[in-house]
């Protein structure tokens, strides 16, 4: 863990300063309330508002919430985050709107600004609220829309905001473009990898991130020699090589889509057949889920999570790994968006399966995992650390519990938040990354 | 005319033709909204299975989510099972479900019934107080939710005082009760009532949604 932390350290020294990046605030209260509304206008749909209308106040999405559970704070009940909304539903979209104008009044930028600690502090989007509801209203989607509300508002908190300006306007994240890649590849090339940056044209794209490139560089490193192994025709591109989206994180959707595009045009460009996102939960969301509703038809290629596609190799018997390398007991953490929200369950286990460890399961695994409390850009937001540590406590007892001597987890927010929790609570389970474990694990 | 013949005649033709309009203007006035589009390739076909499925399985939860609603499901149950014997199976109910479908069917004993309604009312009672002192509870309720419980709870306590024949004059008893239940079918087509019928497109939209991500939910 101190080996991985003190990597870490020189990342979370920039993350510290990243607020005072942040854009100062424009237009006047009125406007930016009416591109808030304009924003959940066009964030709802049919669907939602059938989730809307049937809501009875049960209060059980809290029991799902880590937040809550962690707090016992009713503020932090999930269907209370989405009140704002509700409320601009009700008022201005639903069938009964004429009645509840008489006797509901109006959100106001006040309160859109008070919300700002439940739709970003207090929320990852992790979904687990949408499983438990006996309605089964999905409220993460629409924490979604109160996101993207707030960010029309200009209330996104600070260190997303400079995050979420800096890949508009430079087309970089952390201060990492092609420039920084080209340095870490010319460093994995020192060490004998062939990287094959910028092919004209490749059956594979492969994604990385400024985590990867700056800090979980074995992660990178990983992932080119697998592909290396396999033999396959990839690419990584310097023009979008990126896989965060910080529009996707604070709301934001024009950053979103801008920074979706430039994906889609250069797997458009180079022919790619296939997308592979690194271990980054909210870039597989961005670009499985939602990159062809920004592209506004089905995309002519598949995206897979490297996970999910070593999973592929492994089950057509491509990948072979050493099956008795590692001897340990260890836990999957499942990245709530590329778990439940993303239907990567199987593939990560039976990696871990092939590579011979013992896998013991926590007691919301898969579908019900707990998320690490980081996730939905929640591990950058300063004005969340005590919320984020308390959510992760649950996380380890969860961990506890199983006895394991290490976690694996696939996506560098959920590794990132584990390190610095343990360095926080002084907690010694290792986390290791799946990439990283296969690929030192290859069979010759 | 007297309040009785009030209650049995117009008012509760008022009250079930505005419980009929207002429950299909809101269910078709919420299906008419705009439908995203969603152009992802799903990891699986999806639909009616998973959607299905939720409309089930949404009641039985994996134990890791039960554990920590084990009160609020087994209220729920209890409440609900006891309302809907009481107001389908009492004997002087199936008259008047006869003439208003033109079909009846076998009532209960009298006995079974007013202790379902016994448990349902006390269940409610300590749902109301409890929705008055959870953190959660206080935060997230409405006027509706008080509106939408009192005019549950009324019929219960009306029809039982009914029963028992306390206080005013039998006639006055049950045009109370009668009153009490108009109350009821006039603000279910505007509060949260309306889960009964938004339930269950809800739950579907839930398993379709997810299945097609390949997550069972």
């Amino acid at each position: 863990m101190s080996e991985q932390a003190a990597v870490l350290g020189k990342f979370e020294e920039y993350i510290a300063h990243l607020g005072e990046r942040a854009p100062a605030q424009q237009g006047s209260d009125d406007e930016r309330l009416a591109r808030a509304k304009q924003a959940f206008r066009a964030g709802l749909d049919g669907a939602m508002a059938i989730d809307l209308e049937c809501c009875i106040h049960c209060g059980m999405c809290a029991e799902a919430c880590h937040f809550y559970e962690s707090t016992q704070q009713g503020k932090y009940a999930p269907i209370h985050k989405l009140a704002p909304l509700r409320r601009f539903y009700h008022r201005e979209l639903g069938p009964l709107r004429w009645l509840f104008r008489l006797f509901t009044r109006d959100i106001s930028l006040k309160e859109l600004g008070e919300w700002q600690e439940f739709v970003y502090n207090s929320c990852t989007m992790c979904a687990r609220c949408d499983m438990i509801c006996p309605m089964g209203i999905q409220i993460s989607p629409m924490v979604g829309v109160m996101r993207s509300g707030l960010a029309a508002a200009e209330l996104v908190p600070r260190a997303l905001a400079a995050g979420t300006l800096e890949q508009k306007q430079q087309g970089t994240v952390f201060g990492t473009g092609a420039a920084e890649l080209v340095k870490t590849v010319d460093t994995l090339r020192q060490q004998g990898l062939v990287v094959n940056l910028d092919k004209d044209t490749a059956d594979i794209m492969l994604l990385s991130t400024a985590m990867d490139v700056n800090v979980y560089t074995r992660s990178l490193a990983g992932m080119v020699k697998i592909m290396n192994g396999l033999g396959v025709d990839w690419t990584l591109r310097s023009a979008a090589f990126e896989a965060t989206n910080f529009g996707m994180l604070s709301g934001d959707r024009e950053a979103e889509e801008a920074a979706t595009r430039r994906i889609i045009d250069e797997a458009l460009a180079c022919g790619a057949k296939t997308i592979i996102i690194p271990e980054c939960g909210h870039a597989y969301a961005e670009l499985r889920w939602e990159a062809a509703n920004i592209h506004g038809q089905p995309l002519p290629f598949e995206v897979v999570a490297i996970s999910e596609f070593l999973g592929r190799e492994l089950q057509a018997g491509r990948l072979k790994l050493k099956s008795s390398a590692i001897k340990q007991r260890v836990t999957y953490h499942d990245p709530c968006k590329m778990g439940r929200l993303g239907g990567v369950l199987d593939e990560p286990r039976a990696l871990l399966d092939a590579l011979g460890v013992e896998l013991t399961e926590m007691e919301s695994h898969g579908a019900t995992n707990y998320c690490c409390g980081g996730g939905g850009g929640v591990m950058l937001i300063e004005g969340a650390a005590m919320l984020r540590q308390r959510a992760f406590e649950i996380k380890m007892r969860q961990v506890d519990d199983t006895g394991a001597d290490a976690v694996v987890t696939t996506c560098d927010s959920c590794r990132t938040t584990f390190i610095t929790g343990a360095q926080n609570a002084n907690w010694h389970t290792s986390v290791e990354s799946l990439v990283e474990l296969v690929a030192e694990n290859l069979e010759d | 005319m007297t309040l009785l013949d009030f209650a049995r005649g117009p008012a509760m033709q008022w009250a079930l033709i505005i419980f009929t309009i207002g429950i299909f203007w809101r269910l078709v006035g919420t299906v008419l909204l705009y439908r995203r589009r969603d152009f992802s390739q799903p990891r699986r076909k999806s639909g009616l299975p998973d959607g299905a499925r939720a409309i089930v399985m949404r009641s039985v939860l994996p134990p890791e989510l039960e554990h920590n609603i084990v009160f609020q499901h087994v209220t729920g149950y209890l409440w609900h099972i006891g309302y809907f014997v009481t107001v389908l199976f009492l004997g002087t109910h199936i008259p008047f479900f006869k003439s208003l479908l033109g079909f009846g069917w076998p009532h209960l004993p009298n006995a079974i019934v007013m202790i379902a309604a016994a448990v349902s009312l006390a269940v409610l009672v300590m749902l109301l107080v409890r929705r008055m002192l959870h953190p959660v509870l206080q935060k997230i309720s409405t006027s509706d939710d008080y509106i939408s419980v009192i005019v549950t709870i009324l019929p219960l306590i009306t029809g039982l005082i009914s029963y028992a024949n306390i206080g005013f004059i039998k006639e006055t008893n049950l045009a109370l009760h009668i009153l009490s239940v108009e109350l009821l079918l006039l603000w279910f087509p505007f509060g949260k009532l309306m889960h009964l019928f938004m339930t269950f497109p809800s739950r579907y939209q839930v398993g379709a949604a997810f299945g097609r991500r390949g997550v069972k939910a």
